[in-house]
């Protein structure tokens, strides 16, 4: 094909996954704003989203019913973990938050192999969405338009919802300074709590939505928590606009690194990754991890 | 002496004297757990001493695995020999691992050491040529010791190597925590900055740790090759990783003795529930947020402060003559 | 502890010229220019946010300068890692306290001594580098009056008996300057007499220098030779005691600050 309609095909390409990976990260740069936490289980939750989106599509027929449904279920599994859990250990060190959000991943990695059993599931595309639409002679699934399409509907959507929004307003504030907006008189567990959900119902949205593309599998919740933290860690943590970019700048990386050299595609995510670890540990844009 | 040396001395002998009464599968278990538990006490130095957290520690244990795998059929090396330098080939590359690791800290450093195990996992899927690809390495011989020792080849004789090279190494990490050096990757563990201001390179000290942990950790995985016969992906996955952690948080970090009880935990539920129902490494991992929750200090912790606080009673009876 | 090499009392043991330290627009340090002789006690005061733990941290290698040079017994130790930095001599104390919790106060200061054993990388003999140290570090417990707490975990120390721990640890060492960062803070009247006698005695004794940020103007007029006091990251003014007392822009600086 010309190389101009190869770029553009590539390039539409990395925009569907970036729109995947942007949902991941923000996600989990949420929480660390907020928590100033690493949510490990992000990878695990991702997964869940996209068994949970395979189980509700076989059930209703419905693909946009699970889009709907399944990031709920896992924000309401999400924000129950941390009532019950996580709360108690905000009076201890970093490493146990680490772990026990680890130790959640492996339970849900061990849940999903024992409901939905050993093997990869395949998720059909919505209806509306599984042909393929012509750009510049090539043909191109419109899935990925969707994927690319959702993914800036949803950055703008959180970002009005960060930005105008009393909510938004709530996790700037508590992200920036926990103790103020307690002394404010506002619970600021709640907020902790709401965001945290929030976080684990994004990453799952992402699960669903990656489905139709690699199927729900179970390896996913190791690569996935790696890619997510790589793009958190570009972006830097705690930043919404630094997951975007971040999101944007692996996709790319990811899809043209691929093309050219696929063996590597992992050795480059590490690269990139100690990369920015040596040059800015705080990442392009944020806070110090 | 104290009497946790005469209880190790107790076990130990028990551990020897083992073969003569236990069936044969009760001793491919314990091999089992012998081999297991030297991989999660070699994690114990980084994780409990030091408090590096590795989320891909099955680096270690596939690279020893597949290395000596590799040794044992495309060389003539004796078993002992072949072992022994899978270890130390996986003790130097883990000096780069940690040279690489080391560049961050905290959550970053952990995350890096899981990429590292998962570029690991990437490379035998890929590199078939060395590793077998996802079959993995088969067929792996039970080679005899050097001088034609066949004593290696038989059951028996294998488990005794293995509790040899856990004894030793316990030894040798008692030794190195007792140490200065030790000293210091405590102080590295309790407040590293305080610890670099006292002029401690403290980044030379954890690369140090790393590599020691990474070598004991490829030993395990060294004679697990031989043991089960293969070595393949599943030595590298992820949840590997994860499970060894947990052996060492729920027996107790910071012990050396605590993971070997994890192990042993692992195993015992492993075998135990598995013929029940599938679902228990989904019990293993609730049991481990379990612990980070309430007992943080693990299974030794609970059982030495049970124990101080019985002994105690015990004296002061005495004291008062009662 | 006292210290047997002589030294030529000409060059200055510790130089620094033009240092300066920037953070976006705010000027932490400002091109600070001081020159420490051996032997001397050096008070470094001002009000807060004066820069003083910033001038510390540049010149112990926990930060790096924007511009200038420091000096110390002649060479350039700019940007060098902190840990070399006080493997050459320099050891100190931090404003807030910073100590091994759950070790005990014998254990900290032997970790702080054995740093300047040289035999401490070998696998074995152990026990001696171990005896050594903790001899350097029970003598330093001892001039401290920490010698009751020392099987305590550091953890669990008054706020008081933690920062002459750090103290103790810092001349565990036996360092040639000694950088402490406000010692006598949360100290008790009569603790802090003790422990300003202590250090008055030891400082004579051992002819070790010294820098020290302090706010009780007692403590600074019984130690220091000489006085350097920065405002808003720069000298305003350095010298003796009495003249930096009678200065006008000194009583300026702290009419407005915390003195």
């Amino acid at each position: 094909m010309s190389t101009l309609a190869f770029f553009l095909t590539q390039s539409v390409n990395a925009l569907s996954q970036a729109a995947l990976l942007f949902f991941l990260g923000v996600g989990l740069t949420l929480i660390f704003g907020i928590m100033r936490i690493v949510n490990f289980a992000h990878g695990a939750l991702y997964m869940l989203g996209a068994f949970i989106g395979y189980s509700l599509v076989r059930w209703t027929g419905s693909f946009w019913l699970a889009l709907v449904l399944a990031p709920i279920l896992v924000a309401l599994l999400g924000t129950a973990f941390e009532l019950v859990i996580l709360r108690r250990l905000y009076r201890r060190d970093a490493h146990a938050f680490l772990m026990v959000t680890f130790g959640l991943a492996l339970v849900v990695t061990e849940a999903v192999r024992l409901i939905w059993g050993p093997d990869a599931l395949q998720v059909p595309p919505p209806r509306l969405f599984s042909g393929v639409v012509f750009l510049l002679g090539e043909p191109f699934p419109t899935y990925r338009l969707f994927l690319a399409g959702a993914g800036a509907v949803m950055a703008i959507a959180i970002w009005q919802l960060l930005e105008r929004t009393r909510l938004g307003l709530l996790i700037r504030a508590t992200s920036q300074n926990a103790e103020m907006v307690h002394a404010l008189g506002i619970d600021v567990g709640l907020v902790r709590s709401a965001v945290f959900g929030i976080g684990c119902g994004l990453a799952a949205l992402g699960g669903v939505l990656a489905a139709p593309l690699v199927t729900a599998s179970h390896a996913m919740a190791a690569t996935v928590i790696i890619d997510a933290f790589v793009i958190v860690i570009i972006g830097g943590m705690g930043s919404f606009l630094g997951s975007l970019i971040g999101a944007l700048l692996i996709a790319f990386v990811q899809v043209f690194g691929n093309y050219y050299l696929p063996d590597f595609a992992l050795a480059f995510m590490y690269l990139v990754m100690l990369l920015v670890l040596v040059v800015r540990p705080g990442g392009l844009l944020g806070k110090e991890a | 002496m104290r009497w946790s040396s005469l209880l190790g001395l107790a076990v130990v002998a028990v551990l020897i004297a083992a073969p003569l009464g236990l069936p044969a599968f009760a001793m491919t278990l314990l091999t089992e757990l012998v081999i297991l538990g030297l991989f999660a006490m070699s994690l114990d130095l980084m994780v409990g001493y030091t408090r590096l957290v590795s989320f891909g520690h099955v680096a270690a244990y596939g690279l020893g695995a597949y290395a000596c795998g590799y040794l044992l059929l495309n060389t003539s090396l004796p078993l002992p020999f072949a072992v022994l330098l899978a270890a130390v080939m996986t003790g130097t590359v883990a000096i780069g691992v940690g040279w690489v690791c080391t560049l961050a800290t905290g959550v970053s450093f952990s995350m890096l050491t899981l990429a590292f195990a998962q570029l690991l996992y990437a490379i035998a899927f890929k590199w078939t040529s060395v590793t077998g690809g996802s079959d993995g390495l088969a067929g792996i011989p039970r080679r005899a010791g050097p001088m034609g020792l066949t004593v290696l080849t038989t059951k028996t004789g294998f488990y005794y190597f293995a509790l040899a090279a856990l004894v030793g190494s316990y030894l040798l990490c008692r030794q190195l925590v007792a140490s200065p050096f030790g000293a210091v990757l405590r102080g590295i563990r309790e407040n590293e900055t305080k610890t670099l201001t006292l002029g401690y390179n403290t980044r030379l000290y954890k690369i140090a740790v790393v590599a020691i942990s990474y070598a004991l950790g490829g030993l395990a995985g060294a004679l697990y090759a031989p043991f089960a016969g293969f070595a393949n992906t599943e030595l590298l996955f992820w949840l590997l990783s994860g499970q060894v952690l947990i052996m060492v948080i729920v027996g107790g970090s910071g012990t050396l003795i605590g993971p070997i009880l994890g192990a042993a935990f692992f195993l015992l539920l492993e075998h135990q529930l598995s013929s029940y129902t599938e679902a228990w490494a989904l019990f293993f991992g609730l049991v481990f947020i379990g612990f980070i929750l309430f007992a943080p200090q693990g299974i030794w912790g609970l059982l030495t402060a049970w124990f101080k606080r019985d002994w105690m009673r015990l004296e002061k009876g005495r004291r008062h003559g009662t | 502890m006292a210290h047997s090499d002589e030294r030529p009392s000409s060059p200055p043991l510790i130089e620094l010229t033009g240092l300066t330290r920037r953070y976006g627009a705010l000027v932490a340090v400002d091109n600070v220019n001081m020159q420490v002789a051996g032997g001397e006690t050096r008070a470094i005061i001002g009000p807060n946010g004066a820069g003083k733990t910033t001038l510390f941290h540049l010149i112990t290698g926990m930060v790096r300068p924007t511009a200038g040079r420091v000096r110390f017994a002649g060479e350039d130790i700019t940007g060098q890692a902190a840990y070399s930095i006080c493997q050459r001599g320099l050891s100190r104390t931090f404003q807030l306290t910073s100590l091994f919790p759950e070790m005990t106060a014998r254990e900290n200061v032997r970790l702080a001594a054995q740093a300047r054993n040289r035999r401490r990388w070998l696998p074995f003999g152990g026990a001696s580098v171990f005896k050594e140290a903790q001899g350097a570090g029970d003598a330093a417990l001892e001039l401290l009056g920490l010698t009751a707490v020392a099987e305590r975990a550091a953890g669990l120390l008054s706020h008081g008996d933690q920062r002459l721990l750090e103290v103790a640890m810092a001349m565990a060492q036996q360092p040639m300057v000694l950088l402490l960062d406000e010692p006598t803070q949360g100290l008790s009247v009569e603790e802090t007499a003790q422990a300003v006698e202590t250090l008055a005695r030891f400082l004579e004794r051992s002819r070790v220098t010294a820098l020290l940020v302090e706010h009780d103007m007692e403590v600074v007029f019984r130690l220091a030779h000489k006085i350097t006091v920065l405002h808003r990251g720069a000298v305003i003014a350095d010298g003796a005691p009495t003249a930096v007392k009678a200065d006008a822009r000194v009583q300026d600086a702290y009419l407005g600050g915390i003195g």
